[in-house]
């Protein structure tokens, strides 16, 4: 049971940093983006390949995966998302879909549809009483939680969190005091794009990597944003870390029907209190 | 101040009035003779085997459209209708008795009672919530037949559909599906053309436009989003049947969640609500999901520039413009002679 709870934990962490970013381009651009994970996934095979380039350096390759996404997410704001501000759903849909087509495609051209190994990189084991955790998990969680205060300190203290909290509520309204809020949206956009690379180069050691990994995990972090409420920061780091337990848990009895119970908790959800976009 | 003329009382109206002048025509047989048509000089070109399978979607994105372009609800799990239908009348083969027809009404049957079912917790929702709300219900129905449902559906690996002969359908024969496919294709044509350009149609197209107006002229909204829910889920399930008897087989592949795509592509291609656009564009997507990875082998790519084109340039699709080709001609003609009238 410890363990269920642990991998619940861990589940929910990597669902946190995946599903934050989408929280937020919801929240305060309006566009439902389907193209999230493609960031997710990308970092993933960037991380293959500097792994692969620096000879094993984990801590190295991550950063530069996650750094290499960046410039990326900043293309794909500029291009696509900054022109479906205002559309109506379909077309956002079918545009950020598109858009994850072509990644998916690209990264198929480049490294292969054949699914990639990788192995956990600390290998180091806690034992704690007569359970031994596996301290690469509990890494995840830790940094999950830091995370989650290091992104409430940038909302509440930082001119630039304080703008995107004011563009959450009212985007006329700060538009009229003068801010350029797009410019800000697109801080945040990169901001989410990265984080979401940074969860795929946490889950990448503990999960199979292939290329429609983002695709399968985009419906769970789309679970996790309605359940926690669209553009609301702590109900997603509440509901990632509820659903991540859900999963867990529903895991231990039967494993089969992990994922569906998420849906099932998102269908109850949206029968309840249905959301207006 | 300007007088009030006949166009100004038209724009002054609102969108309402733009509902009243989409040219609203009765069915026709030139639009049998032109799908039939259409349908029957494909075959020489592509095999008949392919025809019937790009029939069988075209019925869907036809089911599809009713709910996307006509009444403006865009559903990202259409396919669980179509995966009802298919695993109701492959079970009712395997289990019950073989006669295909009876399977196909079976089939169109249960999907018909899940659109009933799920209809009134599913209609109250619009837009985003919608489409995930049909998402997550897609969801459980291919968890449903995968697992806990394993031992009559037999899970991943599914099971033969083997139906035998009938009267005047074979499904063993390809050319006996073919025009039985066609003859469903065109039935459901037929129907819903009927059900767009009747009050009914228009009342839904007026709640695509605004739904608040529409409950504010007294009209019961839920009960008209209901029925078209149920109609689109049982054409679907029509399709699902279909799907069952071409390929003599069921598995969960059938309704996989992130299949739904290709039918939102396939009516956006067309051009979405129009019943020629559904079906322009599910022949066009067929072409290009089965055609195109033989000649290019990063067709993923092509049609996913394709649907930016789409999205950010060509917003009508393809019988859009073909459309408003014709009627920009049409307007020419009437003012040339006009001229030369005066």
């Amino acid at each position: 049971m410890i363990y269920t709870i642990l991998y619940g934990f861990t589940i929910g962490a990597i669902l946190y940093f995946i599903s934050i970013g989408l929280s937020l381009t919801f929240g305060t651009m309006r566009v439902i983006n389907f193209a999230h994970t493609l960031t997710y996934s990308l970092g993933v095979y960037m991380l293959v390949s500097f792994i692969a380039l620096f000879k094993g350096s984990f801590v190295m390759a991550g950063v530069l995966a996650v750094a290499v996404v960046v410039p990326i997410s900043y293309v794909i704001e500029r291009f696509i998302i900054r022109k479906l501000y205002g559309e109506s759903l379909d077309y956002t849909f079918i545009a950020t879909f598109a858009v994850t087509l072509i990644g998916i495609d690209s990264i198929k051209w480049i490294w292969g549809v054949q699914p990639h190994p990788l192995s956990d990189p600390l290998g180091i084991y806690m034992t704690i009483g007569e359970f031994t955790f596996p301290f690469y998990r509990i890494l995840i969680v830790l940094v999950a939680i830091l995370l989650f205060f290091a992104l409430e300190l940038f909302f509440k203290k930082t001119i630039v969190g304080k703008i995107v909290v004011a563009a959450l509520e009212d985007e006329e309204g700060v538009r009229c005091l003068g801010v350029k809020v797009h410019k800000y949206f697109s801080l945040v956009f990169v901001l989410g794009s990265a984080l979401a690379a940074l969860g795929g180069v946490f889950y990448a050691p503990i999960s199979a990597i292939h290329p429609y990994m983002g695709l399968s995990i985009l419906l769970l972090a789309f679970a996790v944003v309605i359940v926690g409420g669209m553009g609301n920061l702590r109900g997603t780091f509440v509901s990632a870390f509820a659903l991540g337990m859900v999963m867990s848990v529903t895991a231990r009895y039967w494993s089969q029907g992990a994922e569906t119970m998420v849906f099932i908790v998102m269908a109850i959800v949206l029968i309840f209190k249905p959301i207006d976009i | 101040m300007e007088k009030p003329t006949k166009t100004n009382l038209d724009t002054l109206a609102g969108p309402s009035a733009e509902v009243n002048r989409i040219p609203v025509r009765e069915w026709e047989w030139i639009d049998f003779l032109v799908v039939g048509g259409g349908f029957l000089v494909l075959v020489p070109i592509l095999s008949a085997h392919r025809m019937t399978d790009i029939m069988i979607f075209c019925i869907f994105a036809m089911s599809f459209d009713l709910m996307y372009g006509y009444m403006g609800r865009l559903s990202f799990g259409h396919l669980l209708f179509l995966g009802t239908g298919a695993y109701c009348c492959g079970l009712f083969i395997k289990y019950v008795s073989g006669n295909p027809l009876l399977a196909i009404f079976v089939g169109i049957a249960a999907a018909t009672v899940l659109g009933m079912l799920l209809g009134p917790i599913i209609v109250r929702t619009t837009g985003a919530c919608f489409s995930l709300i049909n998402l997550a219900f897609n969801h459980i129905g291919f968890f449903l037949v995968l697992s806990p449902l394993k031992s009559i559906t037999n899970g991943e690996d599914g099971f033969g559909v083997h139906a035998p002969s009938f009267t005047f359908l074979n499904p063993g024969s390809k050319t006996s599906m073919y025009f039985f496919v066609l003859f469903c294709l065109l039935l459901v044509f037929c129907l819903l053309k009927r059900v767009t350009s009747s009050p009914f149609g228009i009342m839904i197209r007026s709640i695509k436009e605004d739904e608040n107006r529409v409950k504010f002229l007294g009209y019961n909204t839920f009960l008209h989003k209901w029925v078209t829910f149920i109609l689109a889920g049982s054409i679907a399930g029509l399709a699902g049947t279909l799907t069952a008897l071409n390929y003599n087989y069921v598995n969960p592949n059938v309704m996989d969640v992130h299949s739904n795509v290709g039918v939102v592509f396939a009516c956006l291609i067309g051009g979405a609500g129009s019943l020629y656009g559904a079906v322009v564009g599910g022949v066009v997507y067929m072409l290009i999901s089965n055609f195109l990875p033989i000649y290019i082998q990063r067709w993923e790519m092509f049609l996913g520039i394709t649907m930016l084109l789409i999205v950010f340039r060509f917003r009508k699709g393809i019988w859009g413009y073909i459309v408003e080709y014709f009627e920009k001609k049409k307007v020419t003609r009437r003012t040339i002679k006009e001229a030369v009238e005066r």
